[in-house]
This record gives structure tokens, sequence and C-alpha cells, in this order.
């Protein structure tokens, strides 16, 4: 308990009549990167405006360090919304040095640490340009810039890599792995899987409005049997007990083992049902392959693009 | 910590207004069109004509008497004037309502004021004795036109002191109430100048969606109370720009610009008069700048809150429809209603301060209005932008982000997920 940053319990949030979130509970312990996955709309945004007190919880306890979370608890916390946006008319020093001061650092401090984060993104020559003459993707790290300053001990991101090409969201995983290795506490709300595989210690995964999945990346990989095998083939997969076949095309598949069964009795079966078999390989289930699973019956807009049905490559060992 | 950054969002509110050219154009426009008023009452007023006066004579009697000597019977005559037997004489007429105006005509009136007396007959109106005197003894002067001494005195070059009574009590005039009228100046000013900022003051947070960062950052309250109070340094800021022309011209052009030129009384400066006439001032600021940041909370885009803008405008300003009821009947209904509602309030009640007829009891009571007014305002503009400011695309329900103990985030469109 006392390890917990972010208790949450019993968590329900109404908008009116609607039920966005209806009995969600987490912790996330200090120093752990944790990532909190769901498809679009599933409450994971207005969870964590109801964590930092923005949104009023409907009921259940949201405590960041053992209690409600007010910014005059002096907390050190480093927030990156999903809606972005600074003050559009002002330079970016002044308003770089405007949040370091709000979040207790030192008028010259924070000035000479927004000069050094704005050179280390290759921005040193914006400083004193105002806000809205960068581009988007310069705006994105002035305000990422403003999110880790004062060396947060909890960063919570949502949706961070939304508006960086893959350059500056190398840089982004960077200053993030960076944060972790300084001893911060991540949340991080992303649809980038591999990134998540990467750098989170646990996950939730978030369903109509409660957990669906909780805990280390092997754990959940566990739930849905853990284990996937790719074959390339012909002849038709019959059904079986033993697995699920998760994609099926002409001469590729992929099935999901549903039980501990191993993959030689899989790979008889298949022979004696008169598939012929030309590759056949076991890898751990992705994490896009349990998202897929699980929200792939919804009916996710086309806008979520980063998680397409399309067939992942084949990926061999675990 | 809170007062750390309550100090640290009022300069940096404070400063980048000041810092931005359109303030400054805005600013300055102001004196600019003072100072081309003034040019024009200067122009004008040198041309006072005697005819116009000697209509006026027409509507009240007069006495006088003349050290000087210049004025004979027949100029006299023309306006109806008789002599009276002395200064003392004079006066006490004018106290007992025998006579309406008497005129005292120093023996050097070229350099020694002629000191006016008249029954008080309201702002308006006490200024024809001094036009009266002034012409008479201009007329005078004419008939003996020749003398160097005369031309200077027929330019119309000389000091009238005037003292009105209302019965045997001495009356204030102009010139009690132009001092505390410049607090209803400075109150028109610093509206018309600043609404729209106090408006988009919190707007700026939701349009450009730095609510959010703000909200996880500082108390509301601070936020807000850092933003009125930077409003009001700015405000401050402006009055002294404001009225940079009259110290100018009290600085280099002191001749020119003396008051007795301008036909305006010597001030009178009632202590209690101007410690009201500031209260209210203040009070009325902070009750209409907690009140349009309150507004700009709810609003979710400078336009939609432009329309609410019209109201309040319309507020300060209806007041000044009723100004003649305002000055000669204080206590009618339409007037003490104006006088007590908190958005009529500061202008009406400044008006009847400045005329004087706004008793202590009264002024209490409405000075007590206002900031009360103000104190309740800004805990609802916090509510308002803490809870509501995050619907960045809906109107705020504001009954919905008041709820209090189990308050509900405001209903509106989504946020936009990815
Ligand atoms: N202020 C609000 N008013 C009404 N509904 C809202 C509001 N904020 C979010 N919602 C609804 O809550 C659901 C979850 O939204 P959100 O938490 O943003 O999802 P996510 O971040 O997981 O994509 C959505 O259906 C959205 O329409
Ligand atoms: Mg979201």
């Amino acid at each position: 308990m006392d390890e917990a940053r972010v208790h949450i319990s019993g968590f329900r949030m109404d908008f009116g009549d609607t039920t966005v979130v209806r009995d969600l509970s987490f912790d996330v312990h200090a120093g752990e990167t944790f990532g909190f996955l769901g498809s679009n709309g599933s409450g994971k945004t207005t969870t964590i405006r109801a964590l930092l007190g923005i949104y009023e919880p409907t009921a259940g306890i949201l405590h960041i360090n053992g209690r409600d979370f007010k910014p005059e608890h002096g907390d050190r916390l480093g927030y990156l919304p999903e809606e972005r946006g600074l003050y559009k008319k002002e330079k970016v020093i002044d308003i770089m040095t405007y949040f370091g001061r709000l979040k207790g650092m030192g008028r010259r401090t924070a000035r000479q640490w927004s000069l050094e984060y704005l050179a280390r993104v290759a921005l040193a020559d914006r400083a004193t340009a105002v806000l809205d003459k960068l581009s988007s993707g310069q705006q994105q790290k002035v305000q990422l810039g403003v999110t880790i300053m004062n060396n947060p001990e909890l960063l919570i991101l949502d949706e961070p890599t939304k508006g960086f090409d893959p350059v500056n969201r190398r840089l982004l995983m960077d200053i993030i792995a960076e944060q972790k290795q300084g001893g911060a506490t991540v949340v991080m709300v992303t649809h980038q899987m591999e990134e998540v595989e990467r750098l989170c210690d646990r996950v939730i995964l978030l369903k109509d409005g409660t957990a669906e999945a909780y805990g280390t990346i092997d754990e959940v990989q566990n739930k849905y049997g853990g284990r996937i095998i790719r074959i390339r083939h012909t002849g038709a997969i019959p059904p079986s007990p033993h697995y699920e076949a998760v994609l099926e095309e002409t001469n590729y598949s992929e099935l999901s083992l549903t039980d501990a069964t191993d993959e030689a009795v899989i790979l008889k079966d298949l022979i004696d049902a008169g598939v012929t078999v030309r590759s056949f390989t076991t890898t751990k289930i992705s994490l896009e392959d349990i998202f897929i699973r699980v929200y792939g019956d919804q009916n996710v807009p086309a806008a979520a693009g980063t998680f397409s049905t399309a067939p992942a490559p084949a990926r061999d060992g675990a | 910590m809170a007062q750390h950054n309550l100090g640290t969002v009022l300069s940096f509110e404070f400063i980048r207004t000041v810092t931005k050219g359109r303030f400054w154009i805005g600013t300055l426009s102001v004196p600019l069109i003072i100072a081309v008023v003034f040019g024009l009452i200067f122009l004008s007023n040198t041309s006072t004509d005697t005819a116009a006066a000697a209509q006026k004579s027409a509507q009240f009697s007069i006495s006088y008497t003349d050290a000087s000597g210049l004025i004979t019977a027949e100029d006299a005559a023309l306006f109806s004037a008789t002599a009276a037997d002395s200064p003392d004489a004079g006066i006490t007429a004018v106290q007992s309502g025998t006579v309406d105006a008497f005129f005292d005509y120093p023996t050097q009136p070229e350099s020694t004021p002629v000191r006016v007396y008249g029954a008080d007959r309201g702002l308006f109106e006490n200024g024809k004795y001094a036009a009266v005197a002034q012409a008479m003894l201009t007329h005078a002067v004419e008939q003996r036109i020749g003398s160097p001494q005369l031309s200077a005195l027929a330019a119309g070059r000389v000091q009238i002191e005037t003292v009105t009574y209302d019965g045997t009590e001495e009356s204030g005039g102009l010139g009690s109430v132009i001092p505390p009228m410049v607090f209803l100046v400075i109150f028109y000013g610093l509206i018309v100048l600043l609404a729209g900022q106090m408006l988009n003051s919190t707007l700026e947070e939701k349009e450009n969606r730095v609510t959010e960062m703000i909200l996880t950052t500082l108390k509301p309250t601070t936020l807000i109370a850092g933003k009125v109070i930077a409003l009001f340094g700015i405000g401050l800021v402006q009055m002294i720009v404001f009225l940079s022309p009259v110290l100018i011209g009290r600085l280099f052009f002191p001749e020119e610009l003396s008051l007795t030129a301008l036909d305006v009384p010597p001030l009178i400066l009632d202590p209690v008069r101007m410690t009201v006439g500031l209260l209210i001032l203040v009070g009325g600021f902070a009750l209409f700048t907690t009140t349009l940041v309150a507004i700009g909370a709810v609003m979710p885009t400078a336009k939609e809150a432009g329309n609410f803008m019209g109201v309040m405008m319309a507020l300060i300003f209806v007041p000044f429809y009723a100004v003649a009821l305002v000055v000669s009947d204080p206590q009618s209904v339409i007037v003490q209603i104006f006088t007590y509602f908190p958005f009529s309030a500061p202008v009406t009640a400044l008006l009847r301060n400045a005329f004087g007829s706004l008793g202590l009891l009264e002024a209490g009571i409405v000075i007590a209005i206002l900031f009360t007014g103000a104190a309740v305002m800004l805990r609802l503009a916090v509510r308002l932008f803490q809870y509501g400011s995050i619907s960045y695309t809906s109107k705020v329900n504001v009954r919905t982000a008041l709820r209090a103990g189990s308050r509900h985030p405001a209903e509106g469109p989504p946020t936009t997920g990815s």
C-alpha cells in the first residue's frame, strides 16, 4: 500500500445517463512504468482526469501518494494531457520559465533548464520565438519539456506519441526511459504496443468500463494463452479445442493456444488432418494480438490506424 | 508555495499584457482623444460671445459693487443690474433671495479676481453668473477701449471666483463635483478598455487547451486571483497614462491650461467624497472583473462570450440615460434600484457621490454590495473554471458545475479521441 504511487479502487464515472467507467481498480507501484491500454473511448482519459481532480468521480477512490490529488500538495507531477496546448502568443522561453516557476523551480534555474532542454531537442534557436510560430511537432516538444520540468516523481502521459514523427518519437521514448531510470513512476496511455512491450512493467486493458486484463506483460500474455503459432501451410486448418484461429488466410494462419497443450502435439494433429505444413513457429502472443483479440469485435474507428487488423509481420522467437 | 505562485501568475499575466503593442495602441489613444477634446474646449472658450451672455442676463436679477469705477450706470442698466450699498449687503441679498446674483468688481480687475455670488441653481445653471459678470465688465471696457490696460481686460483675461448659496449655506458647485467625478471617468475608461481582456483572461486557457496543464499545476483560486490582481495593475498603468496629458499640460503649459482659462472653478477636494469615490471605483472594478472572468470561464469561445459583453456594457451605460433623474431626484424608485443593483451601482453611485446626493449610509451599503458581489463572483469564477472549463467545445452547464458535494463534469461532446 505504501508503495502505491497511484491507487484506484471502485472507480465509476457517469456522464449524465452514460456510464463510461463502471468499476475500475488498479495500483501503480512506485518506480514502475505502467501501460494504460484500451480502445478509443474506453475511458482512459476520463480516468486520468478523475485521478487528477479535473473530473469529479461518480464513485470510488482515486489516490496519488495516498490521498486525493491537489496541486497545492506539492507532489511532483508531470502530466502530458491528450488535449495539448500552451500560451500561443508568448515566447517559448517565457512559457517554460513560467511553468517551471509554478512547479517550484527558481526563475534562473527554470530558464537555464529550459535552454538546455531546447538545445537538446534542436530548438535552441526558437527559444525567443512566439509559440504559435513553431510547427505543431515543435510545439509538442516544448510541451513535453514543460511536462518533465522539475524532475517529476510521477509522469502521466496521455498518448504522448500523438503528433510526433518517427524520429521525434524515438527522442520521446528516450526521454521517457531516462525519466524512468531517474526513478520516476510512469503511467502511459498509448496505442504503440511495441513500445509498451519494450518499456512497461505492467499494463491494464480497459474494456466496457472495467479491467479486461491487468498485470505484468507475461501475466497478460498467459491469460490469452500466452503462445501463438504461425504456420505457412496448404490445406484447411481443422477446428480444435486446443487453439483458436485468430487469422486464417489461404496459406498462412495464426493459431492462439487456449490451453497448455505442447506445440508438437498440435503439429502432429495438423499433419494427421492432412494439412501440409511448410513452416511452423511458436511465439509469445504479442500485445497487439491481444489488443485485436479483445477489441476486434468492436467497431474500431478507422482513424485508430495504429492497430490495423492486417497480419502482424511474422516474428520469430519470443 | 501558494503565495509564491500568486506572485508568479501575477507577474506573468501583467508582463505579457504590457509588453504587447496592441495594449499600448488602445491605451495611448485615450489621452490622445482627451488632448484633442481639451484643445477644442480651449479654442471655443476664447470666443465666448457676449450675446449669449446677454441673453442669460434676462433670466436673473443682479446687484453689484464696482471698486474699479469701470462700469457706468448705462452699462449696468443694460444688464438690469442695480448697485448694492456694500459687498456685505450684496451677499446678504443673495442669501435672503432678494436678488439672484451679486457681482463684486475689485479695484484692479486685471489682477484681482472678480467675486461672484449666486443662488445655487444647480450645476449646469451656475455657470451663467460668471459668464454675465464677465460680459458686463467686457461691455463696460469696450466702451472705453483705447488704453492698453483696458485692451487686456477686453480680451477677457479676468479671473472670476464664483460662490453659490443654497439659502445662507455656501454650496459647492462644479468645483466640488469635478474631483469625485474623475472616479466615474476612470471607471468607464477601465471597463471599456479592459472588459475584453477580462473576458479573455480564462478563455485563452480554454481555447488554447492550457487548462489541464494549469489545473494540475496550481490552485484555480491562485490563477484567477492572480489574473484579477494583474488586471488591477494593468488598469493602474492605464489610469496613469490617461492622466498623463493633464500632468504634462500642467507642467509645460501652466498658463494656457490653468483651470480658470477653462472656466472651471477652483476644485474642492472633499475627503469623504473622494474616499467613497475611490472605494466604489475599486469595488465596482473588482465586481466587473470577476464577473467577466466568470463569464469567460463558461463560454467556449470569445465570439460567444461577446454576446454577454453587450449586456454588461448596457448595464454600465444605462444609468447615464437616467442621468438627469440621478442628479435631480436621487430618491426616486428607479434611481434607488440603479443604486443598489450591483451592476448598475458603480456608475449610479459614483454619479450621486459626485453630485453630493449619496448619503454616507447609502455609500456604505453600495460599497458593501460591490465588495461582497466581487467576492462571490470570484468564488463562482473559480468553480466555473475548475469544473467547467474542461468542456472545451460546449457551454458549461452552470448548475452542473456548481452542484455541491457530488458535482459532475459538465456534459459535453467527448474529448477528441485519437
Ligand atoms: N466531458 C464529457 N462529457 C460527456 N462525455 C464524455 C466527456 N468526456 C468523455 N466523455 C465520454 O467518455 C467516453 C470515454 O472517453 P475518453 O476517456 O476520452 O476515452 P479514451 O481516452 O479512452 O479514448 C467517451 O465515450 C466520451 O464520449
Ligand atoms: Mg483519451
